[in-house]
């Protein structure tokens, strides 16, 4: 094996300082704002000690970035990727090749004129902290290449090992077919789709959030008594005008987010290589994410109201590790696709997988739970609007049929199935989810029982699994209490001994 | 506890504040009312129904867990999900010879407050060697 040391591409140097950058821009921009509010008082020497501040720690930044380049060296030794960096504090990580999960690229605007990717180690145990176990900034595409085989050539010695014991028992059956199976193509996203996808998406909410977290930042910034008289002869001009600004706003975020998606989830597909299904995705930033089989804990099917129309939908997988505020331990499966067309795809991915079972619905009884809790803050609030703004307040009563609807649309939605070893669930807040869970991956369950709840004889149920570092949890509620019983029995491992019972002191 | 020591001074601001402005006197009624009434029932009267109602069964394979006062949740954990088990004593509870439990599965925690600190530790040790004996059937 060899034992040479490898280094990071110094274009790694060059994003070090960026990345260094993005940290500080808000307190940047911040310093300098608030500066030139202040009016320029005279040339004392006192006004330029921001800007050496600001040329320090820009150095500062650009040092470090090119430290954290020279110090970094990972290699191979005794089947572990080792790494080494630091300056004053020097870290060494070694990694077994045997615990690697997955390994995941990234190509962003700067690796791919150098044919460089960055490449992200994942290890079951990453989840405590917040980076993944171990993150390549940049290497060259065949130095990846090199990693790869590395990773795989250590894991046949592995097999190898266990193959010839198994061999000594068997005689001469032996295993050859590992040779490099090509990956089947699941699935692929089609222009189309994509499209209809970046325009159906929630993500206008992210960058509308976005905004109002940016606009907050500044506010302290902003003179809002100089705006607020002119606000007024604004809103003079009445709630047309008003209407209509907010509305192109919208509709530029809409567009917006109608480009990003559609940078983001260019090419998106969904190979199966083994036990692993390999994730690519993007243009300007070539993402390529890993997941093994035996990391998927479930299975959720999101239908927005919108994409339910055209019998569209999202296909979720929540997987184990990876780590804290990875936005990737949700991993889009199908990000959009028919709902008639995905049992095959699915079916490959996951034999055990039943999408279509018998559902147990939520009885008729429950239909008053779904929206009377909603009337009670719904009342004073539609009262006060009423009385306060009175002709258009009137509006706000338009606000408790759809209400009504929207609940009993929920109630028609709730339910639950079991078949085998599977527990379904299927509830709506606004979208439709459907998650699927096999029994060994929830890790706890719950019943919850209102004394309303008891008098109909109704419960509702929530049962948590594990996903990324914390836990996801999916619940239904207002389902008849006896289902909820079964479902309870064929939770609980099979009947034995109490062993301790009480209640605490 | 907390919630109460904020009513107590929210009554007193707008109790002090009517004073002040000479409003009418059953305000300032209001403001001694809420208060000890609030008290009553957050002190004393609800934690004391909610001890009362507090279960939890450990069987061979499993942990059952019931409390709530208005909504009931019972919670049942596999034992082979258990990761670890952790007692916790702050001052409060060390007085009075008490400890919680703490399990935790991969990916949620259950607490069950305030058990006397031998029985805890025996609670604590069982469920371990539980744990460990349980064995992933499905």
């Amino acid at each position: 094996m060899s034992n040479e040391r490898h280094k990071l591409h110094p274009i790694s140097a060059v994003i070090n300082f960026i990345k260094g950058l993005k940290d500080l821009i808000f307190p940047f921009v911040i310093i300098f704002v608030a500066n030139g509010f202040q009016g320029s008082s005279g040339d004392s020497i006192w006004s330029f000690v921001p800007y050496v501040i600001g040329i320090i720690v820009l150095s500062l930044v650009l040092v470090s970035g090119i430290i954290k380049w020279k110090r970094f060296v990972y290699w191979f030794e005794d089947d572990e990727l080792r790494i080494e960096y630091g300056l004053f504090v020097k870290k060494k990580r070694y990694i077994p090749i045997e615990r690697i999960q997955s390994l995941n690229y990234t190509e962003g605007i700067l690796h791919r004129p150098f044919k460089l990717v960055k490449v992200t180690i994942e290890t079951a145990g990453s989840g405590a902290s917040k980076e993944a176990e171990a993150e390549l900034t940049a290497i060259t595409k065949e130095a990846a290449g090199y990693i790869e085989t590395e990773l795989a050539k250590a894991k046949k010695r592995k097999q190898n090992k266990t193959v010839e014991l198994v061999d000594a028992v068997w005689g001469e059956e032996k295993v050859e077919s590992e040779e490099a199976i090509p990956g089947t193509t699941i699935f692929k996203m089609s222009m189309k789709d994509i499209i209809v996808l970046a325009t159906t998406s929630g993500g206008i909410g992210v960058i509308l959030s976005g905004l109002a977290v940016f606009i907050s930042q500044f506010s302290e910034l902003i003179p809002y008594e100089r705006i607020y008289n002119e606000v007024v002869v604004f809103l003079k001009f009445g709630f047309f005008i008003v209407g209509i600004s907010i509305f192109a706003v919208l509709v530029v975020a809409w567009i917006a987010s109608v480009i990003l998606t559609t940078l983001n989830y260019y090419e998106f597909t969904i190979v199966q290589e083994d036990d692993q299904i390999i994730l690519t995705r993007g243009l300007l930033e070539k993402k390529k994410v890993t997941i093994p089989l035996s990391r998927v804990q479930g299975i959720r099917i999101v239908e927005n109201p919108l994409r339910q129309l055209f019998g569209y939908c999202t296909v979720i997988v929540e997987s184990a590790g990876g780590s804290i505020g990875d936005k990737d331990q949700k991993i889009r499966l199908f990000p959009l696709v028919k709902k008639n067309e995905i049992k095959q795809p699915l079916q490959k991915l996951f034999a055990d997988l039943d999408i279509a079972p018998d559902w147990t619905s939520s009885p008729k009884r429950a239909k008053p739970f779904y929206y009377r809790l909603d009337f009670i803050w719904m009342i004073p609030v539609v009262g006060s609007i009423c009385y306060f703004f009175y002709p258009y307040g009137l509006l706000s009563l338009l606000i408790i049929p759809i209400i009504a609807v929207l609940g009993l649309w929920q109630h028609r939605s709730a339910a639950i199935a079991i078949t085998g070893n599977q527990l379904a669930l299927r509830n709506r807040g606004f979208s439709k989810s459907t998650f699927f869970i096999e029994k060994k991956r929830m890790q706890s369950f719950m019943v919850k029982q209102s004394p309303f709840q008891k008098r109909k004889a109704l419960a509702s149920i929530e049962t948590t699994i594990k996903s990324g570092a914390l836990g996801a949890s999916a619940k239904v509620e207002h389902m008849d209490a006896k289902d909820i019983d079964e479902l309870m029995t064929w939770y609980e491992p099979s009947g034995d001994a109490v062993i301790e019972k009480g209640q605490p002191q | 506890m907390m919630h109460s020591a904020i009513v107590v001074l929210l009554a007193i601001g707008a109790g002090v504040l009517n004073w002040w402005l000479e409003g009418p006197v059953w305000i300032l009624m209001i403001c001694i009312g809420v208060p000890l009434l609030y008290t009553y029932l957050f002190v004393y009267l609800f934690p004391k129904l909610q001890w009362l109602r507090w279960r939890y069964e450990v069987r061979e394979q499993e942990i059952e867990l019931q409390h709530g006062l208005f909504v009931v949740k019972r919670t049942l954990v596999p034992m082979v999900r258990v990761q670890h088990v952790d007692t916790e004593q702050g001052p409060i509870l060390r007085k009075y010879d008490l400890a919680s439990i703490t399990i935790s599965t991969a990916a949620t925690n259950h607490t069950i407050p305030a058990l006397i600190t031998s029985e805890a530790d025996e609670l604590r040790s069982r469920i371990s060697t539980l744990a460990r004996v349980a064995e992933d059937d499905v």
